[in-house]
Protein backbone atom coordinates (compact mmCIF):
# COMPACT_ATOMS: atom_id res chain seq x y z
CA UNK A 1 0.00 0.00 0.00
CA UNK A 2 2.50 2.70 0.98
CA UNK A 3 4.08 2.71 -2.47
CA UNK A 4 0.81 4.17 -3.77
CA UNK A 5 1.49 7.36 -1.88
CA UNK A 6 3.72 9.76 -3.70
CA UNK A 7 6.21 11.92 -1.89
CA UNK A 8 4.45 15.13 -0.99
CA UNK A 9 5.45 18.51 0.30
CA UNK A 10 4.94 18.27 4.03
CA UNK A 11 4.13 21.95 4.58
CA UNK A 12 0.75 21.58 2.90
CA UNK A 13 -0.36 18.59 4.94
CA UNK A 14 -2.81 19.26 7.75
CA UNK A 15 -3.66 15.70 8.78
CA UNK A 16 -1.11 12.92 8.63
CA UNK A 17 -2.08 9.43 9.70
CA UNK A 18 0.79 7.08 10.42
CA UNK A 19 0.43 3.32 10.83
CA UNK A 20 -3.00 3.53 12.41
CA UNK A 21 -4.42 0.30 13.82
CA UNK A 22 -7.81 0.11 15.46
CA UNK A 23 -9.13 -2.83 17.45
CA UNK A 24 -12.59 -3.39 18.76
CA UNK A 25 -12.18 -6.12 21.37
CA UNK A 26 -10.28 -8.80 19.50
CA UNK A 27 -11.48 -7.60 16.12
CA UNK A 28 -8.83 -5.86 14.06
CA UNK A 29 -10.92 -3.17 12.40
CA UNK A 30 -8.34 -0.86 10.80
CA UNK A 31 -5.12 -2.38 9.58
CA UNK A 32 -2.05 -0.19 9.36
CA UNK A 33 -3.58 2.82 7.66
CA UNK A 34 -1.19 5.47 6.29
CA UNK A 35 -2.77 8.57 4.89
CA UNK A 36 -2.45 12.31 4.59
CA UNK A 37 -4.86 15.13 3.90
CA UNK A 38 -3.85 18.40 2.31
CA UNK A 39 -5.02 21.80 3.39
CA UNK A 40 -8.12 23.20 1.67
CA UNK A 41 -8.83 20.06 -0.30
CA UNK A 42 -11.78 17.71 -0.44
CA UNK A 43 -10.92 14.11 0.18
CA UNK A 44 -13.43 11.29 -0.16
CA UNK A 45 -13.01 7.88 1.37
CA UNK A 46 -14.89 5.20 -0.51
CA UNK A 47 -15.65 1.62 0.34
CA UNK A 48 -18.44 -0.88 0.89
CA UNK A 49 -20.42 -0.92 4.16
CA UNK A 50 -18.52 -2.26 7.13
CA UNK A 51 -15.06 -1.66 5.66
CA UNK A 52 -14.06 0.64 8.53
CA UNK A 53 -14.18 3.98 6.75
CA UNK A 54 -16.58 5.53 9.26
CA UNK A 55 -14.48 4.20 12.12
CA UNK A 56 -11.45 5.77 10.50
CA UNK A 57 -13.22 9.11 10.24
CA UNK A 58 -14.16 8.93 13.91
CA UNK A 59 -10.57 8.33 14.94
CA UNK A 60 -9.72 11.76 13.51
CA UNK A 61 -11.70 13.61 16.19
CA UNK A 62 -11.46 10.89 18.83
CA UNK A 63 -15.16 10.06 18.79
CA UNK A 64 -14.19 6.45 19.43
CA UNK A 65 -12.96 7.39 22.90
CA UNK A 66 -16.33 6.50 24.39
CA UNK A 67 -16.61 3.09 22.72
CA UNK A 68 -15.79 0.48 25.31
CA UNK A 69 -13.29 -2.13 24.23
CA UNK A 70 -11.76 0.11 21.57
CA UNK A 71 -7.97 0.20 21.29
CA UNK A 72 -5.81 2.21 18.97
CA UNK A 73 -2.16 2.22 17.99
CA UNK A 74 -0.28 4.53 15.66
CA UNK A 75 -0.36 8.27 15.25
CA UNK A 76 -2.75 10.86 13.94
CA UNK A 77 -0.86 14.12 13.44
CA UNK A 78 -2.92 17.24 13.00
CA UNK A 79 -0.76 20.27 12.25
CA UNK A 80 2.17 18.12 13.31
CA UNK A 81 0.78 17.24 16.72
CA UNK A 82 -0.35 13.75 17.70
CA UNK A 83 -3.97 14.06 18.84
CA UNK A 84 -3.70 10.85 20.86
CA UNK A 85 -1.01 12.46 22.97
CA UNK A 86 -1.90 12.67 26.66
CA UNK A 87 -1.56 16.45 26.71
CA UNK A 88 -4.25 16.98 24.07
CA UNK A 89 -7.58 18.33 25.30
CA UNK A 90 -10.36 16.51 23.45
CA UNK A 91 -12.74 19.43 23.86
CA UNK A 92 -10.28 21.86 22.24
CA UNK A 93 -9.53 19.32 19.53
CA UNK A 94 -13.16 18.94 18.55
CA UNK A 95 -13.61 22.67 18.43
CA UNK A 96 -11.14 22.67 15.55
CA UNK A 97 -12.73 19.67 13.82
CA UNK A 98 -16.37 19.90 12.83
CA UNK A 99 -18.35 16.78 12.15
CA UNK A 100 -21.51 16.10 10.16
CA UNK A 101 -23.25 12.78 10.62
CA UNK A 102 -25.07 10.38 8.35
CA UNK A 103 -28.47 11.05 9.93
CA UNK A 104 -29.31 14.72 10.16
CA UNK A 105 -29.22 15.10 13.95
CA UNK A 106 -30.27 18.61 14.97
CA UNK A 107 -30.93 18.98 18.69
CA UNK A 108 -34.56 19.29 19.79
CA UNK A 109 -34.06 23.03 20.16
CA UNK A 110 -34.82 26.06 18.03
CA UNK A 111 -32.97 26.62 14.76
CA UNK A 112 -31.07 29.54 16.28
CA UNK A 113 -30.09 27.59 19.40
CA UNK A 114 -28.82 24.72 17.28
CA UNK A 115 -26.28 26.88 15.49
CA UNK A 116 -25.44 28.87 18.61
CA UNK A 117 -24.84 25.67 20.61
CA UNK A 118 -21.22 25.30 19.59
CA UNK A 119 -20.47 28.91 20.51
CA UNK A 120 -22.23 28.72 23.86
CA UNK A 121 -20.51 25.56 25.03
CA UNK A 122 -17.17 27.20 24.34
CA UNK A 123 -18.07 30.01 26.67
CA UNK A 124 -19.00 32.81 24.27
CA UNK A 125 -21.55 35.05 25.97
CA UNK A 126 -21.59 38.14 23.73
CA UNK A 127 -25.16 38.09 22.34
CA UNK A 128 -24.48 40.35 19.36
CA UNK A 129 -21.55 38.23 18.28
CA UNK A 130 -23.62 35.04 18.53
CA UNK A 131 -26.51 36.51 16.51
CA UNK A 132 -24.11 37.72 13.84
CA UNK A 133 -22.24 34.43 13.69
CA UNK A 134 -25.44 32.33 13.51
CA UNK A 135 -26.69 34.47 10.65
CA UNK A 136 -23.39 34.16 8.83
CA UNK A 137 -23.22 30.36 9.22
CA UNK A 138 -26.80 29.95 8.04
CA UNK A 139 -25.95 32.06 5.00
CA UNK A 140 -22.84 29.98 4.29
CA UNK A 141 -24.89 26.80 4.37
CA UNK A 142 -27.50 28.36 2.10
CA UNK A 143 -30.27 27.98 4.64
CA UNK A 144 -30.74 31.56 5.75
CA UNK A 145 -33.36 32.61 3.21
CA UNK A 146 -35.46 29.56 3.99
CA UNK A 147 -35.44 29.93 7.78
CA UNK A 148 -34.89 33.63 8.51
CA UNK A 149 -38.53 34.12 9.58
CA UNK A 150 -38.64 31.11 11.87
CA UNK A 151 -35.32 31.07 13.70
CA UNK A 152 -37.14 30.36 16.95
CA UNK A 153 -39.09 27.39 15.58
CA UNK A 154 -37.98 23.87 16.45
CA UNK A 155 -35.24 22.53 14.21
CA UNK A 156 -37.15 19.27 13.94
CA UNK A 157 -39.81 21.03 11.86
CA UNK A 158 -37.37 21.35 8.94
CA UNK A 159 -37.13 18.88 6.07
CA UNK A 160 -34.37 16.28 6.00
CA UNK A 161 -32.19 18.22 3.58
CA UNK A 162 -32.65 21.45 5.53
CA UNK A 163 -31.83 19.63 8.76
CA UNK A 164 -28.58 18.37 7.27
CA UNK A 165 -27.64 21.87 6.12
CA UNK A 166 -28.48 23.11 9.61
CA UNK A 167 -26.07 20.49 10.98
CA UNK A 168 -23.42 21.80 8.61
CA UNK A 169 -24.08 25.35 9.80
CA UNK A 170 -23.80 24.10 13.38
CA UNK A 171 -20.51 22.38 12.61
CA UNK A 172 -18.91 25.45 11.02
CA UNK A 173 -20.13 27.88 13.71
CA UNK A 174 -17.02 27.33 15.83
CA UNK A 175 -14.88 28.04 12.78
CA UNK A 176 -13.06 24.70 12.54
CA UNK A 177 -10.22 24.08 10.13
CA UNK A 178 -11.25 20.53 9.31
CA UNK A 179 -14.73 19.28 8.48
CA UNK A 180 -15.51 15.57 8.76
CA UNK A 181 -18.57 14.28 6.95
CA UNK A 182 -19.88 10.77 7.48
CA UNK A 183 -22.02 9.96 4.41
CA UNK A 184 -23.73 13.35 4.63
CA UNK A 185 -26.08 12.67 1.72
CA UNK A 186 -27.00 9.05 2.42
CA UNK A 187 -30.56 9.77 3.50
CA UNK A 188 -31.32 12.76 1.31
CA UNK A 189 -33.26 13.25 -1.90
CA UNK A 190 -31.35 14.13 -5.11
CA UNK A 191 -32.07 17.87 -4.92
CA UNK A 192 -30.83 18.19 -1.32
CA UNK A 193 -27.87 15.98 -2.18
CA UNK A 194 -26.93 18.28 -5.04
CA UNK A 195 -27.14 21.35 -2.81
CA UNK A 196 -24.88 19.75 -0.22
CA UNK A 197 -22.33 18.64 -2.81
CA UNK A 198 -22.19 22.22 -4.11
CA UNK A 199 -21.71 23.41 -0.54
CA UNK A 200 -18.78 21.05 -0.09
CA UNK A 201 -17.18 22.40 -3.25
CA UNK A 202 -17.56 26.01 -2.14
CA UNK A 203 -16.33 25.25 1.41
CA UNK A 204 -12.98 24.10 0.09
CA UNK A 205 -11.66 27.64 0.34
CA UNK A 206 -12.08 27.70 4.10
CA UNK A 207 -11.84 24.14 5.34
CA UNK A 208 -10.15 20.84 4.76
CA UNK A 209 -13.02 18.49 4.10
CA UNK A 210 -12.94 14.73 4.57
CA UNK A 211 -16.02 12.90 3.30
CA UNK A 212 -16.91 9.26 3.81
CA UNK A 213 -19.16 7.92 1.10
CA UNK A 214 -20.15 4.81 -0.77
CA UNK A 215 -21.47 6.66 -3.74
CA UNK A 216 -18.86 6.76 -6.50
CA UNK A 217 -20.56 9.36 -8.74
CA UNK A 218 -21.07 11.85 -5.92
CA UNK A 219 -17.48 11.38 -4.78
CA UNK A 220 -16.21 11.94 -8.29
CA UNK A 221 -18.04 15.26 -8.41
CA UNK A 222 -16.39 16.74 -5.35
CA UNK A 223 -13.05 15.02 -4.76
CA UNK A 224 -9.53 16.36 -4.96
CA UNK A 225 -8.17 13.20 -3.38
CA UNK A 226 -9.78 9.84 -3.00
CA UNK A 227 -9.10 6.71 -0.99
CA UNK A 228 -10.55 3.24 -1.14
CA UNK A 229 -11.07 1.11 1.98
CA UNK A 230 -11.74 -2.63 1.96
CA UNK A 231 -11.93 -4.82 5.05
CA UNK A 232 -10.10 -2.27 7.17
CA UNK A 233 -7.23 -1.78 4.74
CA UNK A 234 -6.55 1.32 2.72
CA UNK A 235 -6.22 -0.22 -0.74
CA UNK A 236 -5.46 2.90 -2.69
CA UNK A 237 -5.10 6.61 -2.15
CA UNK A 238 -4.48 9.06 -4.95
CA UNK A 239 -5.45 12.32 -6.58
CA UNK A 240 -9.03 12.15 -7.77
CA UNK A 241 -8.24 12.36 -11.47
CA UNK A 242 -5.97 9.34 -11.39
CA UNK A 243 -8.07 7.51 -8.83
CA UNK A 244 -11.28 7.57 -10.81
CA UNK A 245 -9.83 7.12 -14.31
CA UNK A 246 -6.74 4.93 -13.85
CA UNK A 247 -7.01 3.04 -10.57
CA UNK A 248 -3.87 1.01 -9.92
CA UNK A 249 -5.49 -1.74 -7.94
CA UNK A 250 -7.92 -4.22 -9.49
CA UNK A 251 -10.16 -4.10 -6.39
CA UNK A 252 -10.50 -0.33 -6.62
CA UNK A 253 -11.39 -0.61 -10.28
CA UNK A 254 -14.03 -3.20 -9.47
CA UNK A 255 -15.59 -0.94 -6.87
CA UNK A 256 -15.55 2.17 -9.04
CA UNK A 257 -17.12 0.33 -11.94
CA UNK A 258 -19.69 -1.21 -9.59
CA UNK A 259 -18.47 -4.74 -9.99
CA UNK A 260 -18.77 -5.53 -6.28
CA UNK B 1 -53.71 -14.59 -21.30
CA UNK B 2 -55.32 -11.80 -19.32
CA UNK B 3 -57.03 -14.34 -17.12
CA UNK B 4 -53.70 -15.86 -16.26
CA UNK B 5 -52.25 -12.52 -15.17
CA UNK B 6 -54.82 -12.23 -12.42
CA UNK B 7 -54.27 -15.80 -11.26
CA UNK B 8 -52.52 -15.86 -7.85
CA UNK B 9 -48.92 -17.05 -7.92
CA UNK B 10 -49.60 -19.53 -5.13
CA UNK B 11 -52.82 -21.44 -4.39
CA UNK B 12 -54.97 -19.65 -1.81
CA UNK B 13 -55.85 -21.59 1.33
CA UNK B 14 -59.51 -20.55 1.40
CA UNK B 15 -60.28 -22.38 4.63
CA UNK B 16 -57.54 -20.48 6.45
CA UNK B 17 -58.60 -17.17 4.97
CA UNK B 18 -62.01 -17.69 6.58
CA UNK B 19 -60.64 -18.97 9.87
CA UNK B 20 -58.16 -16.15 10.35
CA UNK B 21 -61.01 -13.69 10.94
CA UNK B 22 -62.35 -15.99 13.64
CA UNK B 23 -58.90 -16.12 15.26
CA UNK B 24 -58.77 -12.36 15.17
CA UNK B 25 -62.16 -12.07 16.89
CA UNK B 26 -61.09 -14.53 19.58
CA UNK B 27 -57.95 -12.49 20.28
CA UNK B 28 -59.94 -9.26 20.49
CA UNK B 29 -62.45 -10.92 22.83
CA UNK B 30 -59.75 -12.10 25.22
CA UNK B 31 -58.00 -8.73 25.20
CA UNK B 32 -61.26 -6.95 26.00
CA UNK B 33 -62.12 -9.49 28.70
CA UNK B 34 -58.70 -9.06 30.29
CA UNK B 35 -59.17 -5.30 30.38
CA UNK B 36 -62.62 -5.55 31.96
CA UNK B 37 -61.47 -8.05 34.60
CA UNK B 38 -58.35 -5.98 35.30
CA UNK B 39 -60.15 -2.68 35.65
CA UNK B 40 -63.07 -4.12 37.67
CA UNK B 41 -61.33 -3.72 41.07
CA UNK B 42 -60.61 -0.06 40.39
CA UNK B 43 -64.24 0.76 39.67
CA UNK B 44 -65.37 -1.46 42.53
CA UNK B 45 -63.08 0.34 45.00
CA UNK B 46 -64.27 3.74 43.84
CA UNK B 47 -67.93 2.67 43.96
CA UNK B 48 -67.63 1.06 47.42
CA UNK B 49 -65.68 3.92 48.94
CA UNK B 50 -67.97 6.57 47.51
CA UNK B 51 -71.19 4.77 48.43
CA UNK B 52 -70.09 4.30 52.04
CA UNK B 53 -68.24 7.53 52.66
CA UNK B 54 -70.23 9.93 50.45
CA UNK B 55 -71.72 11.74 53.47
CA UNK B 56 -68.33 13.14 54.41
CA UNK B 57 -67.11 14.10 50.97
CA UNK B 58 -67.27 17.85 51.32
CA UNK B 59 -64.96 20.78 51.83
CA UNK B 60 -65.57 20.79 55.59
CA UNK B 61 -64.16 17.24 55.81
CA UNK B 62 -60.90 18.23 54.13
CA UNK B 63 -60.43 21.61 55.81
CA UNK B 64 -60.91 20.87 59.52
CA UNK B 65 -58.88 19.02 62.11
CA UNK B 66 -60.33 15.88 63.72
CA UNK B 67 -62.11 16.40 67.08
CA UNK B 68 -64.65 14.58 69.26
CA UNK B 69 -64.47 11.22 70.95
CA UNK B 70 -63.06 8.85 69.76
CA UNK B 71 -60.85 11.43 68.07
CA UNK B 72 -62.05 11.92 64.54
CA UNK B 73 -65.74 11.37 65.29
CA UNK B 74 -66.21 15.01 64.52
CA UNK B 75 -64.26 17.31 62.27
CA UNK B 76 -62.23 16.25 59.24
CA UNK B 77 -58.86 15.07 58.06
CA UNK B 78 -56.88 18.28 57.57
CA UNK B 79 -54.03 16.92 59.71
CA UNK B 80 -53.51 14.06 57.26
CA UNK B 81 -53.73 16.18 54.13
CA UNK B 82 -51.18 18.68 55.44
CA UNK B 83 -49.03 15.82 56.74
CA UNK B 84 -48.97 14.16 53.32
CA UNK B 85 -47.75 17.40 51.78
CA UNK B 86 -44.96 17.56 54.38
CA UNK B 87 -43.94 13.96 53.73
CA UNK B 88 -43.99 14.28 49.93
CA UNK B 89 -41.92 17.46 50.01
CA UNK B 90 -39.32 16.02 52.39
CA UNK B 91 -39.12 12.72 50.49
CA UNK B 92 -38.77 14.53 47.15
CA UNK B 93 -35.99 16.77 48.43
CA UNK B 94 -34.00 13.62 49.16
CA UNK B 95 -35.11 11.38 46.31
CA UNK B 96 -35.32 13.65 43.25
CA UNK B 97 -31.68 14.80 43.10
CA UNK B 98 -30.24 11.45 44.15
CA UNK B 99 -32.55 9.49 41.84
CA UNK B 100 -31.95 11.67 38.79
CA UNK B 101 -28.21 11.82 39.49
CA UNK B 102 -27.90 8.06 39.79
CA UNK B 103 -30.00 7.53 36.68
CA UNK B 104 -27.83 9.92 34.66
CA UNK B 105 -24.67 8.28 35.97
CA UNK B 106 -25.91 4.85 34.99
CA UNK B 107 -26.90 5.80 31.48
CA UNK B 108 -24.16 8.27 30.57
CA UNK B 109 -21.06 8.24 32.70
CA UNK B 110 -20.57 4.87 34.35
CA UNK B 111 -18.43 2.01 33.17
CA UNK B 112 -20.03 -1.28 32.27
CA UNK B 113 -19.02 -3.34 35.29
CA UNK B 114 -19.73 -0.66 37.88
CA UNK B 115 -23.08 -0.09 36.19
CA UNK B 116 -24.06 -3.74 36.45
CA UNK B 117 -23.38 -3.58 40.18
CA UNK B 118 -25.27 -0.30 40.65
CA UNK B 119 -28.21 -1.61 38.67
CA UNK B 120 -28.32 -4.71 40.87
CA UNK B 121 -28.30 -2.51 43.97
CA UNK B 122 -31.10 -0.41 42.53
CA UNK B 123 -33.24 -3.45 41.78
CA UNK B 124 -32.60 -4.71 45.29
CA UNK B 125 -33.74 -1.37 46.67
CA UNK B 126 -36.88 -1.57 44.55
CA UNK B 127 -37.61 -5.01 45.96
CA UNK B 128 -37.06 -4.27 49.66
CA UNK B 129 -40.42 -4.58 51.47
CA UNK B 130 -41.66 -1.30 52.89
CA UNK B 131 -41.79 -2.67 56.45
CA UNK B 132 -38.05 -3.29 56.22
CA UNK B 133 -37.58 0.32 55.16
CA UNK B 134 -39.55 1.21 58.26
CA UNK B 135 -37.05 -0.61 60.48
CA UNK B 136 -34.12 0.95 58.62
CA UNK B 137 -35.68 4.38 59.01
CA UNK B 138 -36.29 3.74 62.70
CA UNK B 139 -32.67 2.86 63.39
CA UNK B 140 -31.17 5.53 61.16
CA UNK B 141 -33.48 8.48 61.84
CA UNK B 142 -35.85 7.94 64.73
CA UNK B 143 -34.26 6.03 67.58
CA UNK B 144 -32.82 8.17 70.34
CA UNK B 145 -30.14 5.70 71.33
CA UNK B 146 -27.05 4.54 69.49
CA UNK B 147 -25.69 6.05 66.29
CA UNK B 148 -28.18 7.81 64.05
CA UNK B 149 -29.82 11.15 63.52
CA UNK B 150 -32.12 11.08 66.57
CA UNK B 151 -34.98 12.83 64.76
CA UNK B 152 -37.56 11.02 66.87
CA UNK B 153 -40.98 10.20 65.45
CA UNK B 154 -41.27 13.11 63.06
CA UNK B 155 -42.16 14.14 59.53
CA UNK B 156 -38.44 14.52 58.92
CA UNK B 157 -37.67 10.89 59.79
CA UNK B 158 -40.77 9.58 57.99
CA UNK B 159 -40.19 11.72 54.91
CA UNK B 160 -36.56 10.70 54.56
CA UNK B 161 -37.49 7.03 54.91
CA UNK B 162 -40.10 7.45 52.19
CA UNK B 163 -37.42 9.20 50.13
CA UNK B 164 -35.39 5.99 50.16
CA UNK B 165 -38.36 4.15 48.70
CA UNK B 166 -38.82 6.81 46.05
CA UNK B 167 -35.18 7.03 44.96
CA UNK B 168 -34.80 3.72 43.04
CA UNK B 169 -38.03 4.35 41.14
CA UNK B 170 -36.77 7.72 39.91
CA UNK B 171 -33.37 6.20 39.11
CA UNK B 172 -34.91 3.44 37.02
CA UNK B 173 -37.21 5.75 35.08
CA UNK B 174 -34.48 8.36 34.52
CA UNK B 175 -32.11 5.76 33.14
CA UNK B 176 -34.78 4.41 30.82
CA UNK B 177 -35.73 7.89 29.66
CA UNK B 178 -32.13 8.81 28.85
CA UNK B 179 -31.50 5.49 27.11
CA UNK B 180 -34.41 6.21 24.79
CA UNK B 181 -32.84 9.44 23.54
CA UNK B 182 -31.24 8.82 20.15
CA UNK B 183 -27.46 8.41 20.50
CA UNK B 184 -27.06 10.94 17.68
CA UNK B 185 -28.10 13.81 19.99
CA UNK B 186 -25.31 12.99 22.39
CA UNK B 187 -22.78 12.35 19.62
CA UNK B 188 -23.72 15.58 17.91
CA UNK B 189 -23.08 17.56 21.08
CA UNK B 190 -19.82 15.76 21.84
CA UNK B 191 -18.55 16.24 18.29
CA UNK B 192 -18.99 19.99 18.71
CA UNK B 193 -16.63 19.90 21.67
CA UNK B 194 -19.18 19.73 24.47
CA UNK B 195 -18.15 18.03 27.67
CA UNK B 196 -20.40 15.23 28.83
CA UNK B 197 -21.99 17.47 31.41
CA UNK B 198 -22.68 20.20 28.84
CA UNK B 199 -24.27 17.63 26.54
CA UNK B 200 -26.33 16.32 29.44
CA UNK B 201 -27.48 19.69 30.66
CA UNK B 202 -28.33 21.30 27.36
CA UNK B 203 -29.54 18.42 25.21
CA UNK B 204 -30.24 15.27 27.16
CA UNK B 205 -32.07 16.55 30.23
CA UNK B 206 -34.57 18.39 28.09
CA UNK B 207 -35.25 15.45 25.83
CA UNK B 208 -35.59 13.12 28.81
CA UNK B 209 -37.69 15.50 30.90
CA UNK B 210 -40.95 13.69 30.20
CA UNK B 211 -39.59 10.34 31.34
CA UNK B 212 -38.01 11.83 34.45
CA UNK B 213 -41.30 13.48 35.41
CA UNK B 214 -43.08 10.18 35.02
CA UNK B 215 -40.49 8.68 37.37
CA UNK B 216 -41.13 11.36 39.99
CA UNK B 217 -44.87 10.91 39.57
CA UNK B 218 -44.68 7.14 40.08
CA UNK B 219 -42.43 7.66 43.09
CA UNK B 220 -44.84 10.10 44.74
CA UNK B 221 -47.81 7.86 43.98
CA UNK B 222 -45.96 4.96 45.55
CA UNK B 223 -45.01 6.67 48.79
CA UNK B 224 -48.35 8.37 49.30
CA UNK B 225 -49.96 5.02 49.95
CA UNK B 226 -47.24 3.69 52.26
CA UNK B 227 -48.08 2.99 55.89
CA UNK B 228 -45.49 0.43 56.98
CA UNK B 229 -42.40 2.71 56.85
CA UNK B 230 -44.27 5.35 58.83
CA UNK B 231 -45.17 2.97 61.67
CA UNK B 232 -41.68 3.24 63.14
CA UNK B 233 -40.63 6.69 61.95
CA UNK B 234 -43.60 9.05 62.09
CA UNK B 235 -46.70 7.17 63.16
CA UNK B 236 -49.54 9.65 63.37
CA UNK B 237 -50.58 12.98 64.73
CA UNK B 238 -54.14 14.12 65.18
CA UNK B 239 -53.11 17.76 65.10
CA UNK B 240 -50.58 19.89 63.32
CA UNK B 241 -46.86 19.34 63.90
CA UNK B 242 -45.41 21.61 66.58
CA UNK B 243 -41.70 21.03 66.03
CA UNK B 244 -39.14 19.67 63.65
CA UNK B 245 -37.96 16.61 65.56
CA UNK B 246 -39.24 14.53 68.44
CA UNK B 247 -42.83 13.67 69.10
CA UNK B 248 -43.97 17.17 68.17
CA UNK B 249 -42.60 16.74 64.66
CA UNK B 250 -44.95 13.92 63.75
CA UNK B 251 -47.63 14.62 61.14
CA UNK B 252 -50.85 12.96 60.09
CA UNK B 253 -50.99 10.88 56.96
CA UNK B 254 -53.94 9.71 54.89
CA UNK B 255 -52.86 6.09 54.57
CA UNK B 256 -52.05 5.97 58.29
CA UNK B 257 -55.39 7.63 59.09
CA UNK B 258 -57.29 4.97 57.16
CA UNK B 259 -55.30 2.25 58.92
CA UNK B 260 -56.06 3.69 62.38
CA UNK B 261 -59.73 4.58 61.78
CA UNK B 262 -60.51 1.11 60.41
CA UNK B 263 -59.13 -0.39 63.62
CA UNK B 264 -61.38 1.71 65.85
CA UNK B 265 -64.64 0.09 67.04
CA UNK B 266 -66.74 2.94 65.71
CA UNK B 267 -69.05 2.93 62.68
CA UNK B 268 -68.56 6.63 62.10
CA UNK B 269 -64.78 6.26 61.87
CA UNK B 270 -65.18 3.41 59.39
CA UNK B 271 -67.25 5.68 57.17
CA UNK B 272 -64.67 8.40 57.52
CA UNK B 273 -61.93 5.97 56.57
CA UNK B 274 -63.82 5.17 53.35
CA UNK B 275 -64.25 8.86 52.65
CA UNK B 276 -60.53 9.39 53.30
CA UNK B 277 -59.76 6.65 50.75
CA UNK B 278 -61.68 8.60 48.15
CA UNK B 279 -59.76 11.74 49.08
CA UNK B 280 -56.50 9.78 48.73
CA UNK B 281 -57.54 8.54 45.29
CA UNK B 282 -58.48 12.05 44.23
CA UNK B 283 -55.16 13.31 45.60
CA UNK B 284 -53.28 10.81 43.44
CA UNK B 285 -55.45 11.67 40.46
CA UNK B 286 -54.76 15.37 40.94
CA UNK B 287 -51.02 14.70 41.26
CA UNK B 288 -51.13 12.74 38.03
CA UNK B 289 -52.88 15.54 36.18
CA UNK B 290 -50.59 18.16 37.71
CA UNK B 291 -47.38 16.41 36.74
CA UNK B 292 -48.70 15.76 33.25
CA UNK B 293 -49.44 19.45 32.94
CA UNK B 294 -45.92 20.35 34.08
CA UNK B 295 -44.51 17.85 31.62
CA UNK B 296 -46.57 19.35 28.80
CA UNK B 297 -45.60 22.91 29.69
CA UNK B 298 -41.93 21.98 30.01
CA UNK B 299 -41.90 20.40 26.57
CA UNK B 300 -43.72 23.33 25.11
CA UNK B 301 -41.92 26.30 26.57
CA UNK B 302 -38.45 25.29 27.80
CA UNK B 303 -37.26 24.85 24.25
Amino acid sequence: MPENIKEVHTDNIIVNVKDLNFYYGNYHLLKSVNLYFKKNSVCTLLGPSGCGKSTFLRTLNRMNDYTEGAKLTGEVLINGKNIYDKSVDVVELRRDIGMVFQNPNPFPKSIFENVAFGLKIHGIKNKDFIVERVEKCLKYSGLYDEVKDKLNKSALSLSGGQQQRLCIARAIATNPSILLMDEPTAYLDPVSTSIILDLINSFKKYYTIIVVSHNVQQSGRISDYSGFFLDGELIEFDEAGAFFTRPKDKRTENFITSRY
Amino acid sequence: MEQQLHEPVFPANRGYLKRKKVYNNIAVFFAAAAFIIGSFPVFHIIFEAVSIGYKYLNWHFISTLPTGFPIGAEGGILNAVIGDVYLIVIASILAVPIGIGTGLYLSLFGKKRANAFLRLLNELMLGIPSIVWGIVGFYVFSTNTGPGFHFGFSALAGGLTLGFIMTPIITLLTEQAVNQIPASYIEGALALGATKWQATRSVILKAALGGIFIGILLGVMNIIGQTAPLLFTNYYNTGMPTGVTGPGGAVGDLAMLIFIYIHEPSKILHYKAEAASVVLLLFIFALDLGLRLINYLAKRFIL
